[in-house]
């Protein structure tokens, strides 16, 4: 991790209510992402996460709190915050019949990019897709298409890039690099808020993680200090299945065994 | 802070518009399927030109591709979008919503002219039939107008789908059911009753306001009344479209 982390946040996010009708999916929710930090936001399925991601991404409008990205409200300002933040969401994705080269050529311009032929070239060369520049993106595999997608989400160099379940789907090589990639973009500065399901990636590459359960954070750290500071309690040492407390065992010592539809 | 500067509304729209484009031009096969289906009926209805009129003949088929258009093409691309989440993929990105769909609209408006200019020149090659200037400039503009009720509706019926296939099916539906309605009223063959409820359906009140407009010395006090009720088609379709239209299928 950097050492700039007490600069002013990438991500403030206050105080956080979101409802669905009468149901109060999201809880007083509070976190910040600084600069150069890999921030995990962990939970069974339900918890809140995503509603809260869809809240910082300006998806859907919060009954109550503030966010800001970059210094800018996503309320007051939702065009200054979107352009300060770079997403790679699990569940979107781009028009399968236009080609990667017009993919990037696209995104460069909504965000405000100009890219030459030559940059564009690069860019597809750093993802190793340069014999595929006018393939369509429906033709693309998997991994290709998620290195595609965290292109998209970084191309104009933002402040904050918000991953949703990134490894989701990859194979064990795909999934290694794009762990370089996203150490890489927060060796240059970049706050990063990921969410994933998996305890071993997080407590590998989160510099801090945030456990969510039910719409309240119940826990806010480093990996190790999770750990540490919960290594003593039965519900943790009870799931424990190896003798050494893991951060899985932290999680699910805090979140429960009951399995989350 | 460093500065933050955003493209403009139209840098953005510019941008989807020419996407949107690409998509279209992709997607060829689709179009012409949609500007096929009024072609050859055109074509086929040579022989009803001394019982029905010309006019009613090639007002009839711009009707169809309108349906078409506006039905199957604007409707069911939303609904594939939508459900793939390119949407939601746009809006993460600093594009204002109204120029995602004003893209996606420019793009049929201009589906419409081109359906409309293909029809002209297909009736006169194939059924000898000639309008005057103002016939065509007339009739290109109120195929604009007309065009925008069925995209309306077909924003009402994304609006309450969610799911892709079934929007499919439903639009299928609808414009089957307009085609048959519409046209065999017409020819009287549904009965008096059918042919009054034809009349000032979507369907009825655009094919008589094309053919008012295709003829502008036939335009009358009736055809300002179903410009009028096809505007107010157009206006209740779009308010319920935009207000039940959701960004995502969740």
């Amino acid at each position: 991790m950097n050492n700039n982390n007490h600069t002013t946040p990438v991500l403030q996010v206050d105080s956080l209510n979101v409802y669905y009708g009468s149901f109060h999916a999201v809880h007083n929710v509070s976190f910040e992402v600084r600069p150069g930090e890999i921030f995990g936001l962990l939970g069974p399925n339900g918890a809140g996460k995503t509603s809260t991601l869809s809240a910082v991404e300006g998806l859907l409008k919060p009954q109550s709190g503030n966010i800001t990205v970059a210094g800018y409200s996503t309320r007051e300002k939702p065009l200054y915050a979107r352009a300060n933040m770079g997403v790679q969401l699990q569940s979107t994705s781009f028009q399968p019949e236009l080609t990667i080269t017009e993919i990037i050529q696209l995104y460069a311009g909504i965000y405000g990019v100009d890219l030459s032929k030559e940059q564009v070239a690069t860019i597809l060369t750093n993802i190793k897709l340069q014999d595929s520049a006018d393939k369509k993106y429906g033709q693309l595999s998997g991994g290709q298409q998620q290195r595609v997608s965290l292109v998209i989400a970084t191309i104009h160099d933002p402040q904050l890039v918000l991953l949703d379940e990134p490894t989701t789907g990859l194979d064990p090589q795909s999934r290694r690099q794009l762990w370089i990639r996203i150490e890489a973009m927060r060796d240059k500065g970049h706050g990063i808020l990921l969410t994933t399901h998996s305890m071993e990636e997080a407590e590998a590459v989160c510099d801090r993680i945030a456990i969510i359960d039910h719409g309240r954070i119940i826990a806010t750290d480093t990996p190790q200090a999770l750990i540490d500071g919960n290594r003593d309690k039965p519900e943790v040492i009870q799931a424990s299945r190896k003798g050494k407390i893991t951060l899985e065992d932290v999680f699910i010592g805090l979140t429960g065994t009951e399995v989350r539809s | 802070m460093p500065t933050t500067t955003i493209p403009s509304a139209g840098s953005v729209l510019s941008k989807l518009l020419r996407a949107d484009l690409t998509t279209l031009w992709r997607n060829r096969r689709a179009s012409l399927l949609v500007v096929l289906v009024p072609t050859v009926i055109l074509i086929s209805w040579k022989g009803l030109i001394p019982k029905i009129g010309a006019i009613s003949v090639i007002a009839n088929c711009i009707t169809v591709g309108l349906t078409a258009i506006g039905l199957m093409g604007y409707t069911n691309m939303i609904a594939r979008d939508r459900d793939k989440g390119i949407f939601q993929r746009l809006r993460v990105a600093p594009a204002p919503k109204w120029t995602i769909m004003t893209s996606r609209l420019a793009v049929q408006l201009m589906m419409i002219l081109i359906t409309t200019i293909v029809l002209f020149i297909v009736g006169y090659k194939f059924d000898g039939i000639t309008l005057d200037a103002r016939g065509y400039i007339a009739g290109l503009l109120i195929s604009i107008v007309s065009g925008a009720v069925y995209l309306s509706l077909g924003q009402v019926i994304v609006g309450l789908i969610k799911n892709a296939e079934t929007v499919n099916v439903v639009t299928r539906l609808v414009y089957f059911i307009f085609i048959m309605v519409g046209m065999f009223s017409d020819i009287g063959m549904l009965g008096n009753m059918m042919q009054k409820v034809a009349y000032w359906s979507p369907y009825g009140t655009v094919k008589h306001i094309v053919s008012a407009a295709l003829a502008p010395a036939t335009w009358n006090k009736d055809s300002s009344i179903a410009l009028l009720v096809t505007l107010g088609y157009t206006a209740v379709f779009t308010v319920l479209g935009v207000k039940w239209f959701r960004w995502n299928t969740r």
